[in-house]
Order: structure tokens, then sequence, then C-alpha cells
């Protein structure tokens, strides 16, 4: 008698997970397309990199980087911390307009950049035949400083929604700025 | 343009009704010189048993009692036939000499009750025969006509509803073994009548290549096996058993045809059409005297609703065997397959979800592969059993890059299994094997690599209800300029009938797997994802343990039980290296994976109405970050109702897996899979209806199928959205 009122309680209680789960299945449609940011509602940055001298015949290839931590220990200056890699700048150019929207190699789609603060932004340059990824082929020739202070690497903030301009950095191959750690 | 408008649905349906209705008069009119076979079918209490299967061996005729235990075959001509009743919790009955001659004939029988499917053999988990009730180790068994009753052209699509498996993709997980590897090895090994069926250079599972029409049925093993199969099972075994060879000409035809149905959001309606799918099977089985044989052939085309996704498959299938004497046979199977299809990556973005991103448009790959074996099986002397096993397998494939990716592998393998009943309580199996692969590749360069591997296992019964299985294995392997690495499995079972209705099993082993030729020596760039080599992995190991119950509280229900936790040292996932942002496999420190599996089955009207629940809990994790490893759902529930009366057969079956905690997180901060982020649980839902025409003397099977009914929309891989809604109508004609 026990068994069977168990087991008819068991079927219920089958019953009602089953109908909960169904109940699920029909109201849910599970993944659905992000909307379209319209113009006013996309993230991102732009600014301009002057060159204040010639640029030397060693520079194979010059790139804006943007990094989200701050590149305090060999380690940070990694693939995963980078969040933007512009295209090549044009070698011997005098100025370089650029922005989130280029097509760059970091994001690899252009589009919305995240919203959030970034700690280090640069000019970073290249001497070697080829691309290399080695944190020892990378030279950083230009830093992005923010209100004047040219003591410490500015920091970027976006926020939501907002396009943030005037990222701007001078580069003076004859002088360049402290390396981040990790550079021999 | 509109290729499926409801016009043409219209005459879709008007066509099938047509059909059926011209079915049926043409059955009528077979019945007219013909007899039968009538009875009623008793337990042993002469209580009637409704649903009890009733077939004429060696024939297509057979028929199905009713509510009052009555059947009646129909149309039969005179002869001499052997007929068998079969019903689940109840012994067969085989009853040989029933002659008709000019009249039609009355036989009653009565069938004596079992426990529910006790008598149900596997025949891989010791690689021997054995009655399931008898292992130590968990193990499912998928039926072959489930592939032609839902329709699963491809062997993954069944495995996708085994408790305690789940798949990516392509890429099988047995109780969380594995990930998501982009197809470069697997911790399951894949075998079909017992040939190890990996390819050699990726050491991938080639799902779409076995013939499920000529699968009879399907076993999965959980856990570690590789103290019996070697470097592939460290996470289970998979082995496909193929049809028995019809003792008279046996010809089954086979075809659907399905479409899937407009994507939920207008906007991902890329096409403007609904996209159809279809396969045609034919077979033809026979036995001349000694030799019989088992052929078909297969064509399978989609036009997928992901664009760049379609394909074209022909799967090409010969089983002979040749009996030299009664007691040894020798066995040759053929399996060969062509696939030419696009090559759909990942999604452009969420809004263009069935779309590929703009720079992999056109992408396509073509695919040759071949599988040829040899099985000698013997009786040496009154005991021992010889089997020796050779296979070949190639594998090609090329894309239509700039720089195309091409690459040939070409795997030999090799066998010695010697098998014995040495006294009434012990059972011994041992073997050695040892396999050699070479590869031309692209991706891979050109590496050999070789293997070797030798077990035995002893099974001991006493005069009381245990069995204790213990075995050893040792295997060595070399990848070309790797070091080598070898190691022993060893593996002890055991099972307890406390009493007939409860059943206890544990085992305990080790596993060992060696790194793939992929998972060393891949370099290539597609779509954005550049996968580097990593010369320094090293070989996997793992402890497994399991402790399971199988119980039938009663005798309509079945429950099983198991706990299980798995121990990785070194193992093989594929990440990004944080110094250059390249996809490559690593050895991570260790890794745990612990869970529990609750499964039941109720059959709630016996031979009718039968429902089934199964639930795993997986927690896996990186024991040195203890964070989830990537891709394993942490819950996964299934659940099936199956209901089969008057020839009609309904089901509906649903799945459920909880949302994957850790994905490839850096393809979506990298700006790789644009909105890759997205992802959720998974639920689906499909459902079959079938009616089968043998009552009526004709050998054919209708099904109806609608998969994903609510046309929930979601990923097992980042990027890669799953079936949408799809309906497909099939028929089986065997003659």
């Amino acid at each position: 008698m026990r068994i069977k009122t168990n087991i008819k309680y068991f079927k219920c209680q089958s019953a009602i997970l089953i109908l909960m789960l169904f109940a699920v299945a029909c109201n849910d449609h599970g993944i659905e397309p992000k909307p379209e940011p319209s113009a006013f509602e996309i993230s991102g940055f732009s600014g301009k990199v002057s060159f204040a001298s010639e640029w030397p015949d060693s520079v194979k290839r010059a790139f804006v980087v943007v990094f989200q931590n701050p590149l305090l220990t060999p380690g940070d200056f990694t693939i995963l911390n980078l969040k933007f890699l512009s295209r090549e700048i044009p070698l011997g150019v005098q100025t370089y307009n650029y922005s989130s929207f280029d097509s760059a190699f970091i994001p690899s789609v252009p589009g919305p950049f995240p919203p959030g603060t970034y700690a280090y932004i640069a000019v970073a340059q290249q001497s070697t035949e080829e691309l290399s990824l080695a944190r020892n082929d990378w030279f950083v020739s230009g830093i992005y400083y923010a209100n004047g202070d040219t003591t410490q690497p500015g920091t970027m903030v976006i926020p939501d929604i907002t396009f943030v301009e005037n990222i701007n950095i001078t580069v003076d191959f004859n002088d360049p700025p402290p390396q981040p750690p990790g550079y021999n | 343009m509109k290729i499926f408008s409801d016009k043409y649905f219209s005459y879709l349906l008007k066509s099938i009704v047509i059909l059926i209705t011209a079915l049926l008069v043409f059955t009528e009119s077979m019945q007219a010189q013909t007899f039968s076979i009538s009875g009623k079918i008793v337990d042993s209490k002469s209580k009637p048993i409704p649903g009890v299967n009733v077939i004429l061996i060696g024939t297509n005729f057979g028929a199905a009692a009713d509510d009052e235990g009555d059947y009646q075959i129909l149309n039969i001509r005179s002869g001499n036939y052997t007929i068998q009743f079969s019903a689940i919790g109840y012994e067969k009955f085989i009853k040989e000499n029933i002659i008709i001659q000019n009249k039609s004939i009355t036989l009653d029988v009565v069938l004596n009750e079992v426990v529910i499917e006790a008598d149900e053999v596997i025949v891989t988990a010791g690689k021997y025969e054995q009655k399931k009730s008898d292992v130590t180790v968990s193990t499912e068994i998928i039926s072959g006509k489930e592939f032609s009753e839902r329709n699963f052209s491809n062997l993954e699509d069944a495995i996708r509803y085994v408790p305690g498996v789940t798949m990516t993709e392509d890429q099988i997980s047995i109780r969380g073994s594995n990930g998501y590897s982009r197809g470069t090895g697997s911790r399951a090994l894949l075998a079909i009548d017992g040939l190890a069926f990996y390819t050699g250079d990726s050491g991938d599972i080639i799902w779409e290549m076995i013939p499920t029409l000529e699968i009879q049925k399907v076993e999965i093993i959980k856990g570690a096996s590789s103290s019996l199969y070697g470097s592939s099972a460290i996470g289970g075994v998979i082995n496909s058993i193929t049809r028995d060879i019809s003792d008279k000409p046996l010809t089954i035809f086979n075809g659907f045809y399905g479409v899937y149905d407009k994507p939920y959001y207008s906007e991902w309606d890329w096409s403007g059409e609904r996209r159809p799918f279809n396969g045609l099977t034919l077979s033809h089985s026979n036995k001349i005297e000694n030799f019989g044989f088992n052929i078909s052939l297969t064509r399978l085309e989609e036009s997928s609703y992901k664009q760049d996704d379609d394909f074209k498959k022909y799967i090409g299938f010969l089983k002979t065997v040749y009996n030299f004497t009664p007691t040894s046979s020798l066995t040759f199977l053929a399996n060969t397959f062509n696939k030419r299809a696009g090559q759909f990556l990942y999604w452009k973005d969420s809004r263009n979800a069935l779309v590929p991103p703009d720079q992999n448009l056109g992408d396509r790959i073509e695919t040759n592969r071949y599988l040829f074996g040899l099985i000698y099986k013997t009786l040496l002397g009154n005991q021992v059993i010889m089997n020796i096993k050779t296979s070949y397998y190639r594998n090609y494939f090329k894309d239509n890059a700039d720089i195309p990716n091409e690459s040939t592998s070409n795997l030999y393998r090799g066998e010695v299994q010697l098998h014995s009943n040495i006294t009434n309580y012990l059972v011994i199996t041992g073997g050695a094997e040892g396999t050699f692969s070479e590869v031309q590749s692209s991706l891979f360069g050109n590496p050999d690599e070789y293997s070797i591997g030798a077990y035995a296992v002893g099974d001991v019964t006493f005069n009381f209800p245990l069995i204790v299985s213990l075995g050893v294995r040792y295997d060595y392997s070399k990848l070309d300029s790797l070091d080598g690495s070898g190691a022993v499995s060893p593996k002890l079972g055991l099972n307890y009938k406390i009493s007939k209705e409860l059943i206890l099993r544990s085992s305990i082993g080790t596993g060992f797997r060696a790194p793939t030729t992929a998972e060393a020596f891949t370099s290539t760039s597609t779509g954005g994802i550049t996968v580097k080599p990593n010369p320094n992995i090293k070989s996997e190991y793992n402890l497994t343990f399991e402790l399971g119950v199988n119980y039938y509280p009663v005798e309509f229900i079945n429950l099983d039980l198991a706990v299980f936790q798995n121990e990785y040292f070194d193992m093989i996932e594929p990440g990004i290296d944080p110094a250059d942002g390249l996809v490559f496999f690593s050895n991570l420190v260790r890794a745990r994976i612990q869970g529990l599996e609750a499964s039941t089955i109720i059959y709630l009207l016996p031979n009718e109405l039968s429902l089934s629940f199964n639930y795993t809990y997986l927690w896996a994790r990186d024991l040195e970050t203890g964070t989830a490893l990537r891709y394993r759902p942490r819950h996964i529930f299934y659940s099936g109702l199956d209901f089969r009366k008057w020839n009609f057969d309904f089901g509906i079956n649903f799945r459920y897996t909880s949302r994957v905690e850790e994905i490839d997180d850096e393809l979506v901060d990298l700006g790789i899979v644009v909105d890759g982020d997205l992802r959720v649980p998974v639920y689906t839902t499909d459902i079959k209806l079938g009616y089968n025409f043998i009552t009526n003397g004709l050998p054919l099977n209708i099904y109806l199928n609608v998969k994903n009914i609510f046309n929930y929309n979601y990923v097992e891989l980042i990027g890669n959205l799953r079936n949408i809604r799809n309906y497909s109508f099939g028929v089986n004609l065997a003659l």
C-alpha cells in the first residue's frame, strides 16, 4: 500500500517536473540577436598620433596599442591584456588619425569598443623583419598622457554610450618614454 | 524564391495520404490466397499480455498482441516456420517446425516473467559477451531501430540522448571527459564491431562515417577503459555493433525528406527559404552456404539552415563473413565516406547568427575516408577463442583556402586476442595490439607514430553472487620527435547481486592517453584562429572510481544510481598562450571531475507506455585555478516518453543541459567570435510518430519527426547556433 502511494507520488512529481520544463521550453526561445547599436549608443575612442622627429630607418612597423590593466610586471604585457592593436601606422608619416572604428588587428571586427577604464595607451614600434609577438621585440616610442601629466601613463575612461575623442599621442623617436617592465 | 510554399505542403500532405491509402488497398489484396497464425498470449497466471512482439523468424511477417493478448499474423503462405514471441519483462519464447499447409492455425502460448531487461547482453565491456547485469561499469545501449525511428542519419545525434553524455558539436564528452578540442583528439574510443575507429592524424571520431542503417546497437561504456582498450579509451568506449547477416535475401530501403523551419528571428532568415535535407539508403543482405554479406550505399544531402554549412555525403558499407568451419570465420569490413561541404566555423555576429563572417564566405572542404578491416575468429582446442583483427584507415581532407590545408593519414592496426572460460568460475581475456600511423599534412607536418599495448583481464565468479574483474594493460606510444611515453593501467571491478532486484557495481582503475599528432603538431590559421604546435606536450593520466546500484523496487520501475570521480593528471586541454594569443594544446597540472548520475525507467503500461528520466550532476574543475573546465555543463537532464500500441509509435524526448560556465573567452575578447559570449541553457524537445504496416502484411514503417519543436535557439560551441526546428518524413521498407 505504501509502495503504491509512493509510486503515485513519484508519478505526480514526474509529471509536474515535465510540465515545468515544457513551460520553460515553450516561453523561452533562447539566444536572441543583440540590438544593432545606433549612432548615439556607440562607445569607442579616437585620437591623433603626432611624430616630432624623423622616422629612423630601423623602424619596420608601428601600432597604437591599448592595454586594459597597468603594465606593472612583464606578465602584464600579454595579448590577453591587449585590447586594441591598430593597423600599421604608415611609415614616415608626420601625423596619423586613428579610431576604434577603424579596422584593427585587435579586435579583428570593427565595432563598438567596450566601455571601461584602460590604463596604458601608447605607440609601439618593431625593428624585426617579420611581425613578432615576443615581448622583447616591442619598443614603446610614445605614450598617451592625460591632463598634461607626463609623469605617468594617462588612463583612458570610456563611459557607457560615449565616444571619447582626443586620445592624442606624441612620438619623439629621439626621446622615447620609460619602457614597461620586461624590455631588456 | 520561396521553394516550399503552403501550396507545396498541401500537395505533399495529399500525396502522403494517397500513398498510404494505396498501400492499404494493396496489402488487403495480398491477403486473398494466404493463411494465418493466431492465438492468445498469457502469463503464468493466465493473464493476457498485451503488446507482445510475434515474428516468423527469417521472414518479414509479424504482429503485436492486442489488449487481450490476442495476436494474428496474416498473409502467410504454406511452409515450415519458426515463430518467436518476445516482450519486455518476459522470457523470449521460440517454437520451431510450425507447419502451415493449406489452412490457418491457432497457437496459444504462455510467457514466463523475468526481471525487466535482465537478459540484455553487451559485448564490449570485457571484450567478450556478458550480460549487462554482470558488468562492473556503467553502460548504456542504443538500439539500432532508434536511428530510423527518430531519423538519426548520424550516430552523434543519437549519442546526444545518452545519460551522462554530452556533445559539443561533434565532440563527445562522457561524464565530462571532453570539452571542445577542435577536432583534435578524443577521450572516448569509437569502435565498429570491435575495430578502433579514429583518424591517424587528429585522433578524432568521425561519427558521420558510420552507416546508421547497418547498426544493430551501440554500446556506451562510461569511465576509463584503458585497461582493455588503451590510450583513446581514457573517458569511455562506444562500440557500434553492425547488423547480423540475414539467412534469406533481405533488401532494405530507407529514405527520409525534411525541411528546416524558418528561423525564429526574421533577421536570421538569410535565404528566405525553408532549407531541405534528405537521405537515401539501399541495403541488401544474403547468405549463400558458408558465405554471407551485408552491403549498403547511403546518400545524404542537406542545404542547411546556416549559410555555407551545406553538404553532400556518400557512405558505402560492406560486411562479408565466410565460415570455414562452424568454429572459425573470417569477417571483412569496408566503410567508405566522401563528403563535399561548406565550412561554417562561427557566426558573423548575433544579428547574423546563421551567416559566417565575410572573410569566411565560400569556405569549403572535401573529405575522403576509408576503413578496411579483417577479423578472423577461431576456436583453439575446446576452450580458447582466438580473434585476430587488422584494419587500415585512410583519412584525407582538403579545403579551398588560398593556400589549401591538406592532410593525408594512414593508420594501420593489428590485434591478437585470446579468450577462455578456463573454469566455470574464471574467464580470462588477453591480447596484444600495435598501431602505426603516417601523416603527410600542411597542418601537422609529416610525423609518424607507433604504439604497442598488451592486456589481460580475468573475471572471477563465486558460489555466491559476486563477480570480480581484475585487469591490467601496458601501453607505450612514440610520436615522432616527442619523447616516448608508456603506462601500466590496472583496473578492479566488482559486481554483487544482493538480490534479483538489487545489483551493486563498483570499479576503480587508471587511464592513459598519449597526445595525438594534431595536439602536438598543428600549425594553421583559419577564420582568425591561429593554432600553434606544442612539441613539449606530455601524455595525460587519470584515476577513475565509480560506485553504482541498479534496483527494481517494483516490477515496472528500474532505478540506477552512480557516483563517480575522475582525477586527471597533466590533462591535455586547448587554450590560449597569453604570450602571443595563439591557440595551443597544453597540459593542465591537475583536473577533477566528480558527479552523480540517476536514471529511471517507469513502464507505466507494460509494453505500451514507458517514461524515462536521467539526471547527471557534473563538477569538472581545474584544480590549479579552481575554475570549471571548459564546455562542461553542471546539470544534464534527459527525459523520454514512448507509447506503442495498435501499430502506432509515439514518442517525446526532452533534453536539458545547464549553461556551460567556461568557454573560450579569449576568442571573444580578441574579437574573433563576435557576440561569442552569448550562450544559454539548452532545452530541446523532439516528437516522433510512427506507423508499422507489418500486420497488414507489408514490411513497411513510416515515421514523422519534429525536432526542436519550440524552435529554441542555443549553442553548444560559441558562435554556432544548433539545429533550428525541423520536420522530416521517413520510410523503411524491408523486402
